[in-house]
């Protein structure tokens, strides 16, 4: 099979491509082009394929992580959006759970109400009320509210509507007709229904959620569109798969009805790969540090275990994202950090990030505003005429007039002390976000290896290192490309679910035999469709219970493939008791045990990604490594000055040459 | 017990993260066990680990009251136990005169052994939904401690690892809620037990002495930090005082908050010796499980903002050196054994909102105008016949934070020390016999000033069977003030029916009140006040609160002196400054 992964990040496009009958490995990187990604990633895979000597239609798999949805969010440039709700609720998103993220603070912001994702002015509240349990209506819609409403919405030029009403997933309908009055009203405009997008009781999050779906929605669409006709244009046969949160992939389909689920989608693949390479270098408990363009993504995986979240503990940014999701911290810093002064005088970097268009100062793309990247080549760490590879040509004189115009006359420093420091608070914040996923969770950073991959990860990583006592640091052979490769790590991973809510004494065998099958038929369907034979195709059932009473579920594995029994459900009962014991040290046997929701995971076996070994290195270069010597500025022990630093080249430097 | 040893910078780093993420999964393994909304919904809860001598090593983020409070709880259970303490034995505690916090703040704490000796408690507290009081769940008008609750003066449910059945039975025979304060009471267990576990497994890796020394450092660090922030202020005495509405009993008979803060150095001492004497209904304040928690918080929180201290400070024993609370026996703040006093958060809060105002005049970039400084603690709860049992449903609605130096106060959020989380409106509708009407911002204008008050809530619930109303508030009567020529905020309002022939104004204070199906409780929750002079607001902020409909363009122009354009939706730039310069 011949593999693609295509990773998009706010800055760069990466590949990697396997062949898995040769092991032909071909890599490519090209500059990400905001407008629509999809032109660099077209350009970037036919320019893999001509280096691989394969046609586009030879693709068998085309695998794809973005951190476009996740961008959005975080640089708050999502669409402008309108809100349909019930009356009476109109502030719902902005109330939130009224707790403060912070317990000792007067002055903290709520961040759900500082960048509100939808604006007051544009949540317009409708009469109509569906109740608990049954769904009865106990206000109907009023149709006229909901066409006022639409109308004006239309005149404030939103450009997303999210209709989120009370309940919704126990009765559609209401929510449905507000569809179809759009659709009369104002074909075309992007629309979210709470009940479509998570069914799931607990208003505020299925609320912001939804929210976030139109936030992001019609971006998003707009780009996987474009990828998608541009790849059928060019010739590629192979569908097109998107990375999710979850860890698992989605087809195009699945992916445009909720562009929500690809948050974190680069980040998880980059964690996937991390995870990788670090096994490969001999370290199972590895910390990744994915450095890109415009953020950072910080993963702890103990053992090389990906940790999922919580549902409800699931956040993106700033906002609470009700998706299935890995556990991954993902902070505005990056290579494209701009560094400024703010209002109060604080001197700052990131989240604001100059992308790639026009990207930093010294990309000669009009950039004027001085970023982490100027940065470190004001400091000589980076080699202006051997950037990607020597495919782009840095201008420094750029990057110091940067810092001349616009930091120097607000900071009361020279042009190097401004540019450490830029590059002080930048690592400073990524040694925030790694503590707090470690050592605040009781993870001993000295029992891992800092896996520091993306275009900057591994500028920084041994100053992170051996400020938080990091032992090792791996740098993966071709660092750029470790998300593209992470795509390939995985298996395809579907997850298919219904709510139940169902007592185990009193089980409607024939009903959960039905729905199991139902979604292990969908399961396998797709998984077929995506070229898996049925030796590589395996189910998992799996329930989520708790004792009545309880809020929050477990989730326990369900045996048998076949029809439920009596006894499948009595060792469910018993599954979920040990499940409940081992997580919290005590059972409840006499408790009534409820079935919550019924899940079928449905896995696509993908062979093992195999890299060569590198060989053992020396304590001096190879021949050939070396390749100059130039001054480089460096802080030690508090006197910064410039050092005369060796340069060696990654590709013939072996492990352990130093 | 352990010898104090030099820790290294990065072990002292990791151990100090270590016991942050103890609580935090004590804490954790609490809200999703747990049955009652108020704690796996609310969080209302405190977990940590503590030593022999009670200090605090660690606490969850959860409910500020909650975790400051438990070291009061282990010191009351000491006194009650002195060496009688096993290996295996489960106490439970909530005797407000023996270092509880209030009697439904029930602490579950299990003592931790390592090598036959006592090292230390893994301790929480949760608020039980009923303890068996007078009335279902919230006791105000009641007249003595026996009245507001069953009483456990650090009762062992197991001894040595074996479950006391008899005592099982006589506490949940006696309390309305069985099956949930039993769920609740495991959950409680099963957390105490984690972080038994998880401090044990430090313990056995880096060994006691290092840890015990860890945590001392912390401690000393905690202490450091805060002291350099209070020998900032100039020595003196600051003044505030409010006056609280009455004591649920004698209406309108108005109390007195008086604050004295005094800073010499970098030691700070709140003395409260002015407030209005103990009051005859449970509206007392417990002095060490209380108004001390309430003392420290407020300190911490305006001398170590967390929003605005760059470093990472933890919040434990350390926290509580530098501060001094004055209040004498027989005072609001400390009353005599066997005065009832389950009532005591909205005086605790109204403390915090002085002491914040008696140093506007020194720190004015680190204070707030006043603020909401309230709670609706609100009990709905009805009988189920075929159960015998109770439903009980607690609701704690939240309030709004007055203006800042640079900043309006925050919208609909808990307030100072209150920091729990809204019930969902899908959970209460689903699970309980009520109906919610509504839940959204208050339809009033926020407080003016150049940076203006938070805007609180109104919220309407329904009853859809037979029930019982008990309700714990306060700011009926006096309203959050104004900063530096803001507006003061606006007061809270109770009103049972509204707009129609049956509807009544409720007081703050509600005990036991019978309520019929169909009947509605609006609750409208008080706003912060504003902070500078509203002429000298940003007109573009003006407008913007415009365009959400918080108010019209007369209040635009009456108060702020701001003229907006009401076909363009933009700021008459001219015709206010014109405005503006004549006033």
């Amino acid at each position: 099979m011949k593999r693609l992964g295509v990773d998009v990040g706010g800055t760069f496009t990466d590949f990697f491509y396997i062949d898995e009958e040769t092991g032909a490995i071909v890599l490519n990187k090209v500059p990400t082009t905001p407008t629509d990604p999809s032109v660099g990633v077209m350009a970037g895979a036919l320019e893999v394929c001509d280096m691989a000597g394969v046609p586009a239609s030879g693709i068998d798999q085309f695998f794809h992580g973005t951190t476009i949805a996740t961008n959005i969010i975080i640089e708050h440039n999502g669409s402008k959006t309108g809100m349909i709700t019930t009356e009476g609720y109109r502030d719902i998103i902005y109330i939130a759970r009224h707790k403060r993220p912070l317990n000792f603070s007067l002055r903290q912001d709520l961040p759900w109400q500082k960048h509100v994702l939808v604006d007051r002015r544009n949540r317009l509240p409708v009469h109509e009320r569906v109740i608990a349990p049954q769904g009865e209506v106990l206000v109907p819609l009023a149709e006229d509210e909901v066409r006022e409403a639409v109308r004006k919405l239309k005149a404030e030029q939103v450009e997303s509507i999210a209709v989120c009403f009370l309940f919704s997933f126990l009765n559609p309908e209401h929510e449905l007709r507000v569809r179809e009055i759009i659709e009369e009203e104002w074909p075309g405009v992007y629309v979210s229904l709470s009940h479509e997008v998570i069914p799931q009781f607990r208003e505020y999050y299925r609320f912001t959620t939804t929210c976030l779906n139109c936030y992001m929605g019609p971006k998003v669409s707009r780009y996987v569109n474009n990828l998608a006709s541009a790849m059928k244009q060019e010739g590629f046969g192979a569908e097109l798969h998107l990375m999710q949160s979850s860890g698992g992939v989605a087809t195009l389909e699945g992916a445009l009805s909720r562009p929500v689920t690809l948050l974190m989608s680069g980040p998880i693949a980059g964690l996937i790969g991390g995870i990788w390479a670090g096994r490969n270098a001999g370290f199972a408990n590895v910390i990744t540090l994915d450095v890109g363009g415009t953020s950072a993504d910080i993963g702890v995986a103990p053992s090389g275990e990906m940790r999922m979240k919580h549902l409800l503990d699931t956040k993106i940014g700033d906002y609470d994202a009700m998706v299935p999701m890995v556990d991954i911290d993902t902070i505005g810093a990056g290579g494209g950090s701009v560094a400024f002064v703010d209002e109060g005088g604080m001197f700052r970097v990131g989240p604001r990030s100059a992308g790639a268009e026009p990207g930093p100062a010294c990309y000669r793309r009009g950039g004027l505003e001085p970023t982490a990247t100027d940065a470190n080549l004001t400091l000589g760490r980076l080699n202006p005429n051997n950037f990607l590879g020597g495919r782009m040509t840095l201008d420094p004189s750029l990057s110091e007039k940067a810092f001349d115009d616009h930091l120097l006359p607000q900071l009361n420093m020279d042009r190097v002390d401004a540019a450490l420091g830029a590059i002080k608070i930048l690592e400073a914040a990524m040694m925030n976000s790694i503590e707090m996923n470690s050592v605040r969770k009781g993870y001993d950073p000295r029992d891992f290896a800092l896996v520091a991959f993306g275009g900057a990860g591994p500028l920084h990583a041994c100053q992170i290192a051996r400020e938080l006592s990091i032992p090792a640091v791996v740098i993966p052979p071709n660092p750029g490309i470790t998300s593209a490769l992470g795509l390939l790590a995985t298996d395809i991973a579907y997850d298919y679910s219904k709510t139940e809510l169902m007592f185990i004494s009193d089980p409607d065998l024939e009903k959960l035999s039905a729905d199991f099958a139902e979604l292990e038929r969908e399961a396998t369907e797709r998984l077929r469709k995506d070229g898996m034979s049925d030796d590589r195709i395996v189910l998992q059932r799996l329930a989520d219970c708790r004792y009545f009473g309880q809020g929050y579920e477990l989730r326990v594995g369900v045996d048998s493939g076949g029809a439920i029994t009596g006894a499948t459900i009595t060792s469910l009962r018993d599954a979920f008791d040990q499940a409940h014991l081992q997580q919290y040290k005590t059972l409840n046997p006499e408790s009534e045990v409820q079935i919550v929701n019924i899940r079928v995971m449905g896995f696509g076996g993908m062979p093992k990604l195999e890299w060569q070994p590198l060989g053992k290195g020396k304590a001096v270069p190879v021949d050939g490594a070396l390749t100059a010597r130039r001054e480089v500025v460096f802080q030690v022990d508090g006197a910064t000055r410039e050092f005369d630093t060796p340069i060696m080249t990654g590709r013939s430097s072996l492990p352990a040459t130093r | 017990m352990y010898r104090r040893v030099e820790v290294d910078p990065v072990t002292l780093n990791v151990l100090g993260g270590a016991f942050n993420a103890i609580a935090s999964d004590m804490a954790q393994v609490l809200y999703r066990m747990a049955y009652s909304s108020i704690i796996r919904e609310s969080e209302d809860i405190g977990a940590g680990i503590y030593d022999t001598d009670a200090r605090e090593l660690c606490e969850s983020a959860s409910t500020p009251m909650h975790v400051g409070s438990i070291p009061g709880y282990l010191r009351g259970i000491m006194k009650v136990l002195g060496d009688d303490i096993d290996d295996g034995d489960v106490i439970l505690h909530n005797h407000p005169y023996f270092g509880g916090s209030h009697s439904p703040d029930v602490c579950v704490a299990i003592p931790i052994f390592y090598e036959g000796k006592l090292i230390a408690f893994a301790a929480n507290t949760a608020h039980w939904i009923d303890t068996g009081g007078a009335y279902p769940g919230l006791n105000v008008d009641v007249v003595d401690v026996w009245a507001e609750a069953k009483l456990l003066k650090a009762i062992k449910i197991d001894e040595k690892g074996v479950r006391n059945k008899q005592v099982e039975r006589f506490l949940f025979d006696n309390v309305r809620t069985p099956t949930n304060d039993r769920g609740d009471m495991e959950a409680q267990i099963a957390s105490c037990r984690v972080g038994r576990e998880r401090f044990l497994g430090l313990i056995e890796r880096y060994g006691l002495d290092v840890v015990m020394s860890a945590a001392d450092h912390w401690m000393d660090y905690a202490e450091r930090m805060l002291r350099a922030e209070i020998e900032k202020v100039p020595d003196g005495t600051y003044h505030s005082e409010g006056w609280l509405d009455d004591d649920g009993k004698n209406r309108d008979v108005h109390l007195k908050v008086s604050v004295d803060v005094t800073i010499e150095g970098s030691d700070i001492t709140i003395d409260l010796s002015n407030s209005s004497p103990q009051v005859a209904t449970s509206y007392n304040v417990p002095f060490d499980g209380s108004t001390l928690v309430a003392a420290h918080y407020i300190v911490r929180t305006i001398f170590l903002d967390e929003a605005t201290t760059g470093k990472y400070v933890p919040q434990n024993e350390g926290i509580f050196r530098p501060i001094t609370v004055i209040a004498p026996e027989g005072n609001i703040f400390n009353p005599r054994f066997p005065a009832s006093c389950t009532s005591r958060f909205m005086q605790c809060q109204r403390m915090a909102d002085c002491v914040i105002l008696a140093l506007a005049d020194v720190i004015p970039e680190r204070v707030t105008a006043g603020n909401s400084a309230h709670a609706y603690a609100i009990v709905y709860s009805g009988y189920v016949p075929e159960r015998q049992q109770y439903w009980v449903n607690l609701e704690v609605s939240e309030g709004a934070y007055g203006a800042m130096l640079g900043k309006d106060g925050t919208d609909a959020v808990d307030n100072l020390i209150a920091n729990t989380r809204n019930n969902p409106i899908e959970d209460l509708d689903w699970h309980y016999p009520m109906r919610n009407l509504r839940y959204e911002l208050r339809p009033d204008p926020p407080a003016p000033g150049k940076w203006r008050g938070g805007l609180s809530i109104i919220r309407e619930n329904q009853f859809l069977g037979e029930g019982f109303v008990s309700i714990e508030s306060d700011r009926h009567y006096e309203k959050p003030v104004g900063l530096f020529g803001g507006q003061p905020g606006m007061t809270g309002a109770l009103t049972l029916n509204p707009g129609t022939e049956r509807e009544e104004k409720w007081y703050s204070k509600i005990t036991g009140a019978r309520v019929a199906p169909g009947d509605i409780l609006r609750i409208e929750s008080p706003c912060g006040g504003g902070y500078g002079d509203a002429l000298e607001r940003d007109p573009e902020a003006v407008l913007k609160d415009f365009l959400d409909e918080l108010f019209d363009a007369e209040h635009a122009q009456q108060y702020y002196g701001v003229v907006i354009d009401e076909d363009m939706l933009v700021v008459d730039t001219s015709a206010t400054s014109r405005l503006r310069s004549e006033r």
